[in-house]
């Protein structure tokens, strides 16, 4: 809902979220696949340096999709193996 | 007598809270929780064979995989008609429910109801769908409601397990789903036309046939041409907000946002930050604000200029139960102050 009234006035926006069908059918434009509900951005199992390297992943992602040209609601993927 | 399988989520089985909220999805073999309540409802008109459930975070986090078990699980008992919910206001319940449905009828053609506040956000889900086969019953906005949503769920789920007629949304109560149904009309189309016209004229009330969905289509903003010169922003529903809780959010529907500074942080430290929302489990969020804020690689992307600057401020609203009109004017008022502000790109996370 706020990410729709963001794209209105014309302000690119990159949506972190675990829920991601949801927000894909509400009609968020440019969507991140956050890692869970209760943490998006990170994971808290993982040792603090492989979950800021995650962490650092995903807000890049988020990043390249405000640079992206979408057509409708577009999920963009966060590299997960990054904090294997 | 009409077998049914009630599908809710894992608070509604009394299994428990957020803590279980990672539930995969469980069988118990007839009425459980909320489904004793629907029992009730149905007397001997109905028999609850099984009770599924599943966690709230877990369906969304492995949506198919969920959907495929629940399906399997549905077609071994092969009931007359499938109930899931009521949910309410819950937003993560109520698209939960109403992909279920979608998938129950789909895969084995069996007629599903399903029940929520007509405000839900998974209700235009529903009414995208088109499917003949599913009906969404409106109910109070919270489980205050529970009897009356029962009652009519399960006086409605007799007559579709019956394999009665069911009529449209507008006679038998249940949320459009936009399907037009071919009907015989006693007069021809241009004489009740003409009669809806006069009527309009004289202004008296009158029905149209055709009613024309109203359709929030947005344009999707451009690309931002340069990250390295753009002011980035963060907006986050997580409900992290200054420790104490300055602001006096509550844990559910808040109407209205505010904004932090973070202008002299290079990080979130725990203990100075705290995140209030009841939709979620908080203590990863209140152990490591990062999770909702992600100020820590925000920093260090500005240090290295990839992306301009960070605006000095986050804005926040804990999204848990917020009402479409609510947020989509919490959304209007941030979109104002963020062009005011001259902010090119938002990083929104959403919890």
């Amino acid at each position: 809902m706020i990410s729709k009234e963001i794209d209105r006035v014309g302000l690119a926006v990159a949506l972190i979220s675990a829920m991601y069908p949801l927000v894909q059918q509400v009609g968020a434009s440019r969507i991140v696949k956050g890692v869970r509900i209760p943490h998006p951005c990170g994971d808290p199992s993982l040792p603090p340096e492989l979950d800021l390297r995650l962490r650092r992943e995903i807000v890049e992602t988020a990043l390249k999709a405000l640079q992206s040209e979408v057509k409708g609601p577009s999920l963009f993927l966060p590299n997960m193996a990054v904090a294997a | 007598m009409l077998t049914i399988v009630h599908i809710v989520n894992q608070f509604f089985a009394g299994v428990g809270g957020e803590e279980k909220a990672g539930s995969p999805v469980v069988v118990v073999e007839g009425a459980a929780g909320a489904a004793r309540g629907l029992q009730a409802q149905l007397g001997d008109r109905g028999k609850v064979v099984a009770t599924i459930y599943y966690g709230d975070n877990y369906f969304h986090e492995h949506v198919e995989e969920a959907k495929g078990v629940i399906v399997r699980e549905v077609e071994k008992r092969r009931p007359d008609v499938v109930v899931a919910g009521p949910a309410f206001n819950s937003g993560r319940y109520g698209l939960a429910s109403v992909e279920i449905c979608q998938a129950v009828s789909e895969g084995l053609g069996i007629g599903c109801v399903v029940g929520m506040d007509s405000e839900n956000p998974a209700v235009p889900t529903y009414r995208e769908y088109h499917n003949l086969k599913v009906f969404l019953l409106p109910t109070a906005e919270t489980a205050v409601g529970m009897p009356e949503a029962l009652s009519s769920m399960a006086r409605f789920a007799c007559r579709v397990g019956s394999g009665a007629e069911i009529k449209s949304a507008g006679e038998e109560g249940y949320l459009p789903r936009g399907i037009r149904r071919v009907e015989k009309a006693d007069r021809p189309g241009v004489k009740r036309a003409i009669d809806m016209l006069l009527n309009r004229m004289k202004g008296r009330p009158f029905t149209t046939e055709i009613p024309v969905e109203t359709w929030d289509q947005v344009r999707i903003a451009a690309p931002l041409a340069d990250l390295t010169k753009a002011t980035i922003a963060v907006i986050s529903t997580s409900g992290v907000v200054p420790w104490g809780n300055p602001d006096g959010f509550k844990i559910f529907r808040n109407t209205y946002w505010r904004k932090y500074s973070v202008a002299d942080l290079k990080r979130m430290e725990p203990g100075r930050w705290e995140a209030i929302h009841g939709g979620y489990n908080v203590s990863f969020m209140n152990e490591n604000p990062h999770y909702g804020v992600p100020l820590d690689v925000l920093r260090v992307l500005e240090a290295e200029g990839a992306i301009g600057r960070l605006y000095p401020a986050y804005y926040v609203v804990p999204g848990n139960q917020g009402s479409p009109s609510v947020m989509k004017r919490i959304g209007q008022e941030i979109a104002a102050d963020l062009r005011k502000e001259g902010v090119g790109g938002v990083l929104l996370v959403a919890t």
